[in-house]
């Protein structure tokens, strides 16, 4: 026992000292600044606060939406379960909420499948009842900008018909389509500046290099190359988290990302983790928690038949 | 509204989307099992399922609310309010979740609030919270006074709070409890008002000489005339003591009033006075038992064996007498006796009597008696005895069958400051009577109304027969624990006594079996001294200064080598001003520095002028 305590400590003491190292060896604030402006992969620029007036001027034609989605499956072993995925479009102008929901579970479906697909196929669900959400919200809310919880791209990825009409519908209809990306996990700094970098973070990803490299209320906008064809992309620091966010918006309403990163740096909390409050607001109400699911279960399902359900391990005492 | 979450049969919760609750507001469960219960709210409490004060902890800025708003979004939307209302009576089992929740219809709830009609009872103020109820009143409730709020008098749109005089009878005896400034003066004085307008006979003890009724406040419509309906009497002046009528026990407490007896003293008095003494008679003999005590038995014996005139020598041979009479009396307390005596004789106590009030009483008026705390004390144990004396004489004499006796009325004793009358520990002169009274006066329909802002020193036999208590403002822990201790308030009004409004008060009286939040109604009169005591000295001021200067200008410019010619012409003219060169130069100083006059300076000295 003492000795695999021992043993347990110095392979994690290795580890941490590999995490430092990595730390240590990321280039310093202003040396990365200056980097990134040298190799011409974007620009920094600060951005303000909206006034009041702009505000109110964007309820004048509308409003703004946002849209969020949630799954959650009960916790039994493949394919026992049950996933329970819900998306919703809200308005600041309009009291109607869109929603859009949908239930899975792989020992219905049609085609047999396994766990990994299993998994594709609920991510491809949500995106598209994000994009039913979002596509609904442009012709009945027609807003001035929706925001939408994570990355354009995704949809664009996962949904990829519904993505095509959301597109077109918002460019027919002049409403902004802005993505905002909590944990980014592209790497285009680092494959922009390669060798110019230490070798511990040459492979690093986005936010672990802008950490603490913006200040608060600035962008890095990134120049348009191969990475995400059709999208512009922004990384900007919109709060004293020093991690950035992503935001993301498309290459036909370029001329209006000062706008939409002026407005999501107008709707963070100055102290907050960085996410637009609204967004937060509609997570929490689309979210879908487990006591939630587990009522579903007990009423729908029955107190018997959701022991079914439940997975030995959910039994083990703490 | 509807029931949520966990039941008990005493306690339930109600939300709301769209409604506020407010604390005391009344509210109809509609019980599918039990059918209606009456509940009032105890705490309301309002909150955003989307803006607690952290999501996921980030702390939300206010400047990010307002942006959403200015984007249309309004907060109050996905707001839920949620009250805790007691059940006002038990049910028999836990009330069903999901219940309907209403507000009530007036008739529903008639019984809880109104327990008398506007004509019959003290209208006090308002119940508080009870607007939507009260829109369905009858109409004979409605509007009936005015209240202060917000900074504005406005009619009343609550539910009448009305005190039933009739319940008197059964539940005697009224305590008005509160800080300074928490508007238990108001309170007393819309009592008193109420009394006048339902010409109950009263008797109101003033030691701040505020209780005049004459001015009306400004700014409301129908206000009745008290004019005619009190009358204010000062010790000495109006109304005193008869002596005749004074027993040893009165002496002794009016003389102790002046400053406390010593034994000595107090036992002199006991021998001294005699039965069917009048002033007269009585300080006569203590100033001749003084000049003998002085003088001494030898040298009063060696005088009477000279020869003088008999009206002298009556004089020492009653010296001698009152020598032999009373042996063991030493000087020193003989003195202090008549010092005293004097003392009370020079406030023009004796000069007077109280019919004056017996009368004001017997046409139904309220009695107004104004004098410094010391005097008012022990004269309001003369006056009080003998008031309740001939009520009881009355009284008891119509029980005996015995209906020949004077007529004298019920009537009702209001104090401020009652803790001074019947004090808690320590013996008052008018503690006795008050104590009495307390304890029976409800028999000959004589009621108290004592207010104090502390009420831990009030005796404790005399608050625990003041039947309906009336309690505002107050801070004090102990007066709290008291008030607890003595009332149904309950522990959520005892932790918001320290927070009320001035004017808002609660009333617990058995009549209503329930503690009731009330707004005490804009009296219709005001107090003679509401000008701010600094307001007051800039006015005075300014008119002092204002009269200086007009009087100046007729000998303007003035030279300083001249003052005293100026001021001997002031003087004769304005004696009052008691002008000397010293103040005379003060003022002329303040004046230019003020910029009323100004100064130069000349080869004769420094010249004033406009």
């Amino acid at each position: 026992m003492e000795v695999l305590n021992e043993n347990l400590k110095r392979e994690f003491a290795v580890a941490a000292s590999v995490l430092r190292k990595r730390l240590e060896q990321r280039p310093d604030r202003k040396s990365l600044r200056d980097l990134i402006e040298k190799s011409g992969l974007g620009r920094f620029k600060k951005s303000r606060r909206m006034t009041n007036r702009e505000l109110e001027s964007l309820f004048a034609k509308g409003g703004i939406v946002g849209v969020d989605g949630s799954t959650n499956s009960t916790a039994g072993p493949f394919p026992y379960i049950i996933t329970v995925q819900q998306s919703l479009a809200k308005s600041t102008a309009i009291r109607e909420e869109i929603y859009y929901t949908r239930v899975l579970c792989p020992l219905f479906m049609q085609e047999d499948m396994d766990e990994a697909e299993y998994l594709e196929l609920t991510k491809s669900s949500l995106a598209s009842l994000e994009a039913m959400a979002a596509l609904e919200a442009v012709e009945k809310l027609k807003p001035a900008v929706i925001l939408l919880d994570g990355s354009l791209v995704r949809l664009k990825i996962e949904a990829k018909n519904l993505w095509e009409d959301l597109k077109e519908a918002a460019i027919n209809k002049g409403i902004l389509l802005a993505g905002v990306v909590e944990g980014i996990s592209t790497k285009v700094v680092s494959a922009t500046l390669k060798e110019s970098l230490p070798e511990a973070v040459r492979e690093a990803c986005d936010w672990e290099l802008l950490f603490g490299t913006l200040d608060i209320g600035e962008g890095l906008e990134v120049v348009p190359t191969s990475f995400k064809e059709g999208f512009r992309t922004v990384f900007m620091r919109t709060s004293i988290d020093p991690k950035p966010i992503g935001i993301d918006l498309l290459e036909e309403q370029y001329e209006h990302l000062e706008q939409v990163e002026s407005l999501i740096f107008t709707l963070t909390p100055q102290d907050g983790r960085g996410i637009p409050l609204w967004l937060d607001l509609v997570d929490k109400k689309v979210k879908i928690s487990d006591a939630l699911l587990e009522g579903l279960l007990k009423a729908y399902l029955g107190e018997d038949f959701s022991e079914f359900l439940t997975p030995k391990r959910a039994k083990r005492s703490p | 509204m509807q029931v949520v979450g966990l039941t008990t049969p005493q306690e339930v919760f109600v939300a709301s989307r769209e409604r506020k609750f407010r604390i005391n507001e009344i509210l109809v469960i509609e019980d599918p099992h039990q059918g209606s219960l009456i509940g009032e709210v105890v705490e309301a409490n309002s909150y955003n399922r989307f803006i607690p004060l952290s999501i996921n902890h980030d702390f939300v800025d206010a400047r990010v609310i307002e942006s959403l708003e200015r984007l249309g979004y309004s907060i109050s939307e996905d707001e839920i309010n949620i009250a805790r209302v007691k059940l006002r009576n038990e049910a028999s089992f836990p009330v069903t979740t999901g219940a309907k929740v209403h507000l009530p219809e007036f008739s529903e709830v008639k019984d809880l609030l109104v327990r008398s009609t506007p004509q019959e009872g003290l209208a006090l103020g308002e119940i508080k919270n009870t607007e939507e109820t009260a829109a369905t009143m009858d109409e004979n409730l409605k509007g009936l006074f005015y209240v202060y709020t917000r900074g504005e008098k406005k009619r009343t749109k609550n539910v009448p709070f009305l005190l039933d005089l009739r319940s008197f009878q059964q539940y005697p005896h009224i305590g008005i409890f509160g800080g300074s400034g928490s508007g238990k003066s108001y309170g007393l004085r819309v009592i008193m008002e109420e009394l006048m307008l339902k010409e109950i006979p009263a008797i109101i003890l003033d030691p701040h000489y505020e209780m005049d009724f004459s001015t009306k406040e400004e700014g409301l419509e129908g206000t009745p005339d008290f004019n005619g309906a009190f009358k204010k009497f000062q010790i000495g002046e109006d109304i005193g003591v008869e002596f005749l009528a004074l027993g040893k026990r009165d002496l002794l407490d009016l003389l102790s009033a002046v400053k406390p007896l010593t034994e000595a003293m107090s036992s002199a008095v006991e021998i001294l006075h005699r039965r069917g003494d009048t002033l007269l008679s009585f300080s006569s003999r203590l100033e001749l038992l003084a000049e003998a005590l002085e003088l001494g038995r030898i040298r009063i014996e060696k005088i009477l064996q000279q020869d003088m005139e008999p009206q002298e020598r009556e004089k020492y041979k009653k010296m001698k007498e009152l020598l032999e009479e009373y042996p063991n009396i030493p000087l020193v307390s003989v003195q202090g006796i008549s010092w005293r005596l004097r003392r009370l004789q020079a406030s023009g106590l004796f000069n007077h009597n109280i019919k004056p009030v017996k009368e004001a009483l017997l046409q139904g008026k309220l009695a107004v008696i104004q004098g410094p705390i010391w005097l008012l004390q022990v004269f309001s144990t003369y006056l009080l005895a003998n008031l309740y004396r001939a009520r009881r004489d009355y009284k008891d004499g119509e029980l005996k069958g015995n209906a020949k006796g004077e007529y004298f009325p019920p009537f009702v004793i209001a104090t401020d400051e009652a803790h001074n009358f019947a004090p808690k520990g320590y013996d008052a002169p008018s503690k006795g009577i008050i104590t009495e009274i307390a304890q029976e006066g409800r028999k000959y329909g004589v009621f108290l109304v004592l207010a104090t802002q502390r009420p831990t020193l009030l005796d404790e036999t005399v608050t625990a027969q003041l039947n309906t208590k009336i309690i505002f403002r107050t801070v004090r822990g102990h007066d709290i624990a008291t008030i607890t201790e003595e009332t149904d308030i309950g522990a959520e009004e005892a932790k918001r006594l320290p927070y009320l409004p001035s004017g808002d008060a609660f009333v617990s009286s058995p009549l209503f079996g329930r503690t009731v939040a009330i707004r005490v109604r804009l009296p219709y009169t005001k107090s003679p001294h509401t000008l701010n005591p600094f307001d007051e000295i800039k006015h005075y001021r300014q008119k002092a200064e204002e009269k200086l200067l007009d009087l100046l200008e007729a000998h303007l410019p003035i030279y300083e080598v001249n003052l005293l010619k100026v001021i001997q012409a002031l003087n004769a003219e304005a004696p009052d001003l008691k002008l000397e060169v010293r103040t005379l130069k003060e003022s002329l100083e303040s004046l230019v520095k003020r910029g009323k006059l100004q100064k130069t300076d000349t080869p004769f000295g420094a010249m004033y002028h406009q």
